[in-house]
Order: structure tokens, then sequence, then C-alpha cells
């Protein structure tokens, strides 16, 4: 007999995914008293990720936004699926490198902003190429 | 249908209920210069600049950007011999990496099974779908689709859609060669006569399924472009040339012959894996492993009658027991030609593997996959190559032959005719980070 179990993070996982599955068969002996309610350990990768296709894992260099607690050698969780919002912290490509900034928006331009006194912003004009690369939605930093 | 091809207003040969009614098409997706592409995806200063990519040993050049197809570099051309004038024009070279390229392909395969419940990954970078709706709709679900690539993982992709395969791939190519198709080409939009007129702008042995060879031996039969082949006699066809040929004229009838293969146990990889009763500490042990593993790998590849042109092999260590640390050694071979022969396959794995291999350590566990699989009557082979092609059959079918009659272990390929073998060691110095798959290589992002 196979249970199928809902998703613990259920506003966190999209449709498209399949909720896990666990087996429940009964073996020679007493059946676990967990049997029925036991969905697996916790798996971070399920509440870490909205959508894990379009998430991707990357590696922070340099401390221009420590204001935001990410520091240099952090990782950060990126969702590319996620439409980038004012105030939204993303990975931004500026000068053909992938850089992490505050976004917001000022009288029609983007400005990146660095959380750390020591970095000016860049605020693009419309000329210049920049894209958001993805929205940044979790930092993991070893304490 | 290098010419600009606008759609029509409206649907013209269709009445407007008609156009409105739902269909079933076929849609073939593919990402633009797949390997380029991706690596694009996690270093942006690629963007606009000529790529290429190359093949393991850095040897040939397998993939290219729009920029390097412009500059003419050729495709296999052996890098060494390039490299000079390919610098000064800027070009780009990059080391493949297949781990990468495998991983981005398994996302796009993804993101397509949520638009469709019918789906055929035929390549790493290519696939199969079913798209039901109205032409408008159908267009719009492509549009969707393009852009959900690019958004969710960057890729740019091309979308060919008709009512059979072999005019998906047809219309797919036109979607590439006209820009202002925006990446999507829908054959219906286009009049009756219009679609001849395409259909006659292309060759035939540009074709999907019909090779360089047949394409010769069509000639003579007044046979040159897919709407000559189209109005052929699919009879005389199938008589001369078979009936893979005759299925491709019904096929550019817009009669669907080739159903989209949800599964396909004979098209996607061959894995030959053991672990090994006792752990192997010689490095000429694990090549005679190698050297068995290979001709098992290809002689399943020549049952079913495949090709293949990309080989992964590894060499492990426990995880568990050693303690000097786990050990899992493995690389990539790209052949320039898809191959089944067992001496190309097993002399690659040794030269790609064996450098790596490290004698001090206790191996307990080594394989062999064989991906990128091609039929073998589907495979059009470069006329360069044909020499090569039509060469009678090369030892592993003989031993084939033999093993099937005596048994498998009775004869094969010894290491011992590779004591002298050549002195080109694996080399990638090119390679980018696997940003996807491994922990220790993710992409760096400035915080500067």
């Amino acid at each position: 007999m196979t249970a199928v179990v809902g998703p613990v993070g259920g506003e966190e996982r999209p449709d498209h995914l399949l909720p896990q599955q666990a087996s429940e068969a009964v073996h020679a002996g007493f059946p676990s008293p967990a049997q029925g309610y036991y969905n697996g350990p916790v798996d971070l990768n399920r509440h870490l990720m909205r959508d894990p296709t379009a998430t991707f894992l990357v590696r922070v260099s340099g401390d221009s936004m420590t204001g935001a607690g990410i520091f240099d050698g952090d990782e950060l969780v990126v969702d590319r699926g996620l439409d980038a919002h004012d105030g939204h912290v993303v990975v931004a490509v500026v000068n053909a490198e992938l850089t992490v900034k505050r976004l917001s928006w000022r009288d029609g331009l983007m400005v990146l902003s660095p959380e750390n006194p020591a970095y000016p912003e860049i605020v693009l004009s419309e000329l210049d190429e920049a894209t958001v690369w993805g929205v940044v939605t979790r930092c993991l930093h070893r304490v | 249908m290098s010419e600009p091809a606008q759609p029509e207003p409206a649907p013209s040969g269709r009445t407007p209920s008609e156009a409105r009614q739902t269909e079933r098409s076929i849609a073939i997706v593919d990402a633009n210069n797949f390997y380029v592409s991706c690596e694009r995806v996690f270093d942006p200063s690629l963007e606009g600049r000529p790529v290429v990519v190359l093949s393991n040993n850095d040897g040939c050049v397998i993939a290219r950007s729009q920029e390097a197809k412009a500059l003419n570099v050729d495709m296999a051309a052996p890098w060494h011999s390039i490299a000079p004038i390919a610098a000064m024009q800027g070009v780009v070279a990059v080391s493949s990496n297949y781990e990468l390229y495998g991983d981005m392909s398994a996302r796009s395969a993804e993101i397509l099974s949520r638009y469709t419940s019918e789906q055929e990954v035929y390549s790493i970078d290519e696939s199969f779908i079913e798209l039901t709706g109205t032409l408008d709709e159908t267009i719009a679900q492509a549009r969707e689709i393009r852009r959900a690539m690019r958004k969710l993982i960057g890729l740019p992709v091309s979308i060919g859609i008709a009512p059979t395969k072999t005019l998906a791939k047809l219309a797919n190519r036109g979607s590439k060669q006209n820009p202002a198709l925006g990446g999507v080409c829908h054959l219906g939009s286009y009049a009756p006569a219009r679609q001849t007129a395409i259909l006659a702008s292309v060759d035939v042995g540009d074709v999907w399924g019909i090779g360089r060879r047949t394409a010769k031996k069509l000639a003579p039969l007044g046979v040159h472009t897919a709407a000559d082949l189209r109005d052929a006699d699919a009879a005389l066809v199938r008589k001369r040339f078979g009936v893979v040929q005759a299925r491709v004229v019904h096929e550019l009838r817009g009669v669907d012959c080739l159903p989209i293969e949800q599964v396909q146990p004979e098209r996607e990889q061959i894995y030959h894996s053991r672990s090994f009763a006792v752990p192997i500490t010689t490095v000429t042990e694990l090549e005679e492993v190698l050297s068995v593993y290979t001709q098992r790998a290809a002689a399943r590849l020549r049952k079913q009658g495949s090709l293949t042109r990309l080989m992964r092999c590894f060499a492990a260590t426990s995880p568990f027991s050693d303690t000097a640390g786990h050990t899992n050694h493995s690389v990539s071979v790209a052949f320039p030609e898809s191959t089944d022969d067992a001496t190309t396959l097993y002399r690659a794995a040794i030269a790609a593997l064996g450098p790596q291999l490290e004698p001090d350590k206790r191996y307990v566990r080594a394989g062999v996959t064989l991906m990128e699989l091609t039929p073998r009557d589907e495979h059009a082979s470069l006329d360069v190559f044909d020499e090569a092609a039509a060469a009678p059959p090369a030892y592993g079918a003989v031993i084939d032959r033999i093993a099937g009659k005596f048994g498998e272990d009775t004869l094969g390929l010894g290491v011992a005719g590779l004591r002298h073998r050549r002195g080109w060691s694996m080399k990638r110095d090119m390679v980018s980070p696997r940003a996807t798959t491994h922990w220790d290589e993710l992409a760096t992002v400035k915080a500067t």
C-alpha cells in the first residue's frame, strides 16, 4: 500500500510538482506507531526552493552586501522564476558579470544598491545594459 | 526558406471555422547553440562574442555560437590548427562541460513537461511535444514556452510546429533562418502554395531522416528538394530505399507516421557499470575492466542498431572504506562522428580516463555510459566520413557474433593491443565550473 503524502510547506510548492510518495508497506512484526504520520525527514530542498527547475545556487564573492546579511563566501538561493520587484535582492548582469545588489527604481531608472556604505550604488541609464538574472530568496551563511 | 516569409494575416486554405477547430500538432523545441548557450548562462561575458566549445581533449570544435558560425569556424575543426586565426578573430574557446549541459537539458525537459502531456526528449537539446488548440492558440503556447525557457533557465530556444515530426523539423529550420518569426514557426500559418514553395527551397538532403547518401541516389530520380520528395511515388521510394524513407514521404504530406515516443528504451542511454568483488589497485587491471565494459556497452549499442556520440566513463573508490578520501574520476568523451565501434570506444575510454587513475587507490566500481544515441539508419553521415561509414564492419560485429555463439567472455579486445596508445592525454584547459552539480563549483556572484 502506498500513501500519498501531501506537501508539507504546501504554499511554497508549485502545482506541477507531484507530492512525494512514502511507502507504508507493513512488514512482519509490529507496525510503527508513526505509520501514516511519517513524511520522511525534513528535506531542505523542498523548503528552500519554490521551483527547483528555476532555482540556482551561487556563491558570493565580496562584502558589499553585508548590511543585508550576505557575506563573502555565502551561498545564495536564486529563483529565476520570480519577477523582480522594488526592494528585492537580485543577481543582475552588470558589465558582463553576475553581481548581487538590492534592486530599486528611481525616476524610471534601475538602481542597484550595495548594502555597505563603502560601496557606491549603480544607477543604470537606459543605455546601460543590465538584466536581472534572478531573485535571491535565501542566503546560506555559516555561523 | 531563406527569404523572409511572413505568416499570412489569416491562415488561407482554411475556413474560419476550421481555423477555430482544436487540432493536435507536433512541436520540436530545440535550444539554440545549446552548449554555448549553457556556458553563457553562468558567464555573461561570453554574450555577443564568437564562442566555440571543444571536445573533451580540447581537440575539435563541437559547438559554435552564432557569431562563430558567422566567422566560418568549421564544425569538427581541430582546434590546434585553427586556434591562431581564431584567436585573432576574438574567438573564445571553452572545454566541454557535459555535467552542466546534462543538468540544463534535464531542466529544459521539465519545463516542457508543464506544457504538454506528450513529450519525447529526442536529444540533449531537442524535444518533441504535442500541442493542442487552434493555430493561434498553438502559436501562443509556443511563444509562452520560449519565454519560460529564457526566463527560468536562460536558454534561447527555437520552435517548429507542424502536423508531423518531419515537417516540424522543417519549420524549426525556418524559425532559425528568419529572425522576423521570433523563434516560432508554425507551418500552418502559410497557405498551401506557400508551404510548397517553402518545401521547394529545402534541399532533400536536409530533410530529417534523409541523409546525404540517400539524397545523392534520389537526384537521378529528379528528387532534389523536400517538395520533390513529398510529391514522389511513395511506393517507388519504399521499393528503392526502404520503409524508413517511404515514411518520410508521408510525413512530408502531413500524415503523422512517427508518433511521439514518450518512452524510448532504445534511445536514451546505455549504461554498463559494476562493483568489483575485490578492489582493484593497478591501472592495468582497471584498463582491462574498462575494455570489457566498453565492449559490453558497444555490443548493446549494435544490438539495438544505434550509434553514440558521447561516452562517459568513471572509476570510483569506496566512499566508506577509503581513509584517503573518496575519489570518483569521471570523464566524458565526445566523438567527432557517431560510432558503434568497440575499438574506438575503449581506446577513447582509456585515453581519457587512464591518465587520471591513481596507482595507490583501491577502486571498487567503474562504469561506462553511452549517450546521444541515434538510430544507425537515421544517421546522416557527412560526405568526408562516408568512406569510413562504408568500410566493412569493424572488429565489434565479429566479436558480437563469436560472443553470441560461444558466450560473452570468449573473445574481446585486450589491453595488449593498446600498449602503444597515442600520446594524447585528457586536456580540458578551458573548462567552465560545473555550476549546477558541484557544490565547490557554484557560479560566483560579485558583491563588490
